[in-house]
């Protein structure tokens, strides 16, 4: 019964502390939800003059994932820093250590390779 | 004497017939005389035409001349230029017969772009600090290269080394240095497809992201967390790696599974303190290869990134893993970690980690080691101060916590900066308030730190 109850006090203890980290993260989302739906109302009158645009983007350029992807652990990294040869290798690199799906990791390489160095 | 009147008169005669004839002579008309000087003239013109067109005659032969030595140094080339493709077209059979003879290992290479490429990144650290107790010091924290070789498009090996410098010792007093070389990891990497990698070597273990995503130049503040050491930070093994969209936002999961020889014992036995993290490689130390323990370890890690928009994104995951640690194999070690990532906006950044591990023993049963941390980071250049320098400098600020199974409890307290110099050239400084139960890590600490990535 000891060993349970210690057992039920360590879990109630990491329970506790999960449901504090739950709610910041749930805060966060609401910020991040709050941020988009702020950048979606101010953006509505140009969305009303041409309604031939799409409401919600559904494909992210390659300077947009590089910019989503590539600041998450670093500073950005400039695309003349490195010749396109590198950066296929550096890419192949970071696609596998950052898990990035295959096709924004293509984007992202063609988007580096455009402007590489010499 | 009727000869000389004779011959006098003869030659009389023939005088005044000679002074009569050529006055006879003389005697043309100027008809005549213009129709002679006209034919002269007509002549004369006659013989410059012939001239000239002799002259004309001699340019064309010259020219003729010049074409012919052009046609035959043409003719020349020609030649050389027909040995030199028969030569090739008898080099490019002979080939052929010695390729025909050869089975290419598929798929063969296409294209002119260079299937191979070695590149290296890294970083290197430079500190200067001083620990409560001790001498403020420089140190070369760090130098750690990595190596990238891409053999082909879809296959890659990489190995990333720790070369650090530390004081060596008498026994009983520190003395001379000595340079250490660690091996980060090496691994093999060969993309099967777009949604499976294959991994295999010394690995950075997916347990939480920060051993996948750590480096002097990207942390932050220089020491890990304190929950960290509970924890292996690679293992010799293999591992399936992926990433899998979903949505049509960005979103994607992440997954990753791992086999790996597992944690195991310094002397063998199931005792608590026994426990390695770091060892057990495949190969023993009297060169044969095996596991220390009978049975390998194993473990995964899913996660979910959801970006909102660029700059604006969220990541959680959870990960694990499980294996017997002991010689025996009785004992099992397994660990769980939840971890959390948030941008909102280019200048801020919220992440952390929850670490909770089990490990059974022969000796105290089984012991929880665990820890936490959460680190914020603002950049003042979300200020829109436009003040010089002020853009180019992150506040940072870190709490992390260790309990060790037993009683001791470690909460330390970090605040500092990170001042981007350039891109990949940071200048860093924190102070650390750390307050534990054991005497012996109970200190503060400030550290300077200039770190460069490349």
């Amino acid at each position: 019964m000891t060993q349970l109850s210690s057992f039920m006090e360590s879990w109630r203890r990491s329970a506790r502390l999960l449901i504090v980290a739950a709610a910041v993260f749930a805060i966060s989302l609401a910020c991040l939800s709050a941020a988009e739906a702020k950048s979606d109302k101010e953006a509505k009158p140009e969305k009303k003059a041409d309604s031939a645009k799409t409401e919600k983007k559904t494909k992210y350029s390659g300077a947009e994932l590089y910019s989503m992807h590539c600041n998450r652990c670093h500073p950005e990294r400039y695309a003349t820093e490195r010749t396109a040869g590198q950066w296929k290798t550096i890419m192949m690199h970071m696609r596998i250590r950052a898990n990035l799906p295959a096709e924004q990791a293509k984007a992202i390489l063609k988007y580096l390779q455009e402007d590489s160095g010499k | 004497m009727t000869i000389r009147p004779t011959i006098i008169g003869v030659l009389a005669a023939g005088c005044a017939l000679g002074l009569t004839v050529p006055q006879r002579a003389l005697a043309i008309d100027d008809a005549e005389f213009n129709a002679l000087k006209e034919l002269v003239n007509k002549q004369g013109q006659r013989l410059d035409q012939l001239e000239q067109v002799h002259q004309q005659d001699q340019k064309a032969l010259e020219q003729d001349r010049k074409t012919h030595d052009q046609d035959q140094q043409q003719i020349q080339s020609l030649k050389q230029q027909l040995d030199l493709t028969q030569k090739t077209a008898t080099d490019a059979q002979t080939k052929a017969e010695a390729a025909s003879q050869v089975q290419p290992i598929h798929p063969v290479p296409e294209g002119r772009d260079a299937t191979h490429n070695f590149t290296m990144v890294g970083d290197a650290e430079v500190q200067f600090g001083k620990t409560d107790g001790s001498h403020s010091a420089f140190a070369l924290a760090d130098f750690a290269p990595i190596f990238l070789f891409r053999a082909r498009d879809n296959i890659l090996f990489e190995a990333g080394f720790d070369v650090a410098l530390q004081n060596g010792t008498t026994g009983t007093h520190d003395a001379g240095s000595g340079t250490s070389v660690d091996l980060s990891f090496a691994t093999i990497d060969y993309m099967m497809n777009d949604y499976v990698t294959f991994v295999a070597g010394d690995m950075l273990l997916p347990l939480g992201t920060y051993s996948e995503r750590a480096a002097g130049w990207l942390n932050k503040i220089p020491d890990d967390p304190m929950a960290r050491d509970f924890l292996p930070g690679s293992g010799i093994g293999a591992q399936l790696r992926g990433a899998i969209p979903v949505g049509s936002s960005g979103q994607s999961i992440a997954y990753t599974v791992f086999g790996a020889n597992g944690p195991s014992s310094m002397d063998g036995s199931g005792n608590h303190d026994q426990l390695d993290l770091g060892g057990n490689v495949g190969i023993k130390s009297d060169g044969t290869s095996g596991n220390l323990h009978g049975s390998p370890s194993g473990g995964g890690r899913v996660g979910l990134f959801y970006p909102f928009k660029p700059h604006y994104d969220f990541e959680l995951g959870l990960s694990g893993q499980a294996g017997t640690w002991d010689d025996a194999d009785h004992r099992l070690w397994s660990a769980g970690v939840v971890d959390a990532a948030v941008h909102i906006g280019p200048n801020i950044e919220l992440k952390g980690e929850y670490i909770y591990t089990w490990q059974q023993t022969d000796d105290v049963g089984t012991i929880h080691p665990r820890g936490w941390w959460v680190q914020g980071a603002y950049k003042l250049a979300g200020l829109n101060l436009e003040l010089p320098m002020i853009n180019n400098v992150e506040l940072v600020g870190r709490y992390d916590a260790s309990r060790d199974g037993f009683s001791v409890k470690s909460d330390r307290y970090t605040v500092g900066y990170v001042y981007y110099l350039t891109n990949t050239l940071l200048f860093e400084g924190d102070y650390e308030w750390l307050e534990s139960t054991d005497p012996g890590t109970d200190h503060n600490r400030f550290v300077f730190q200039v770190s460069y990535g490349f």
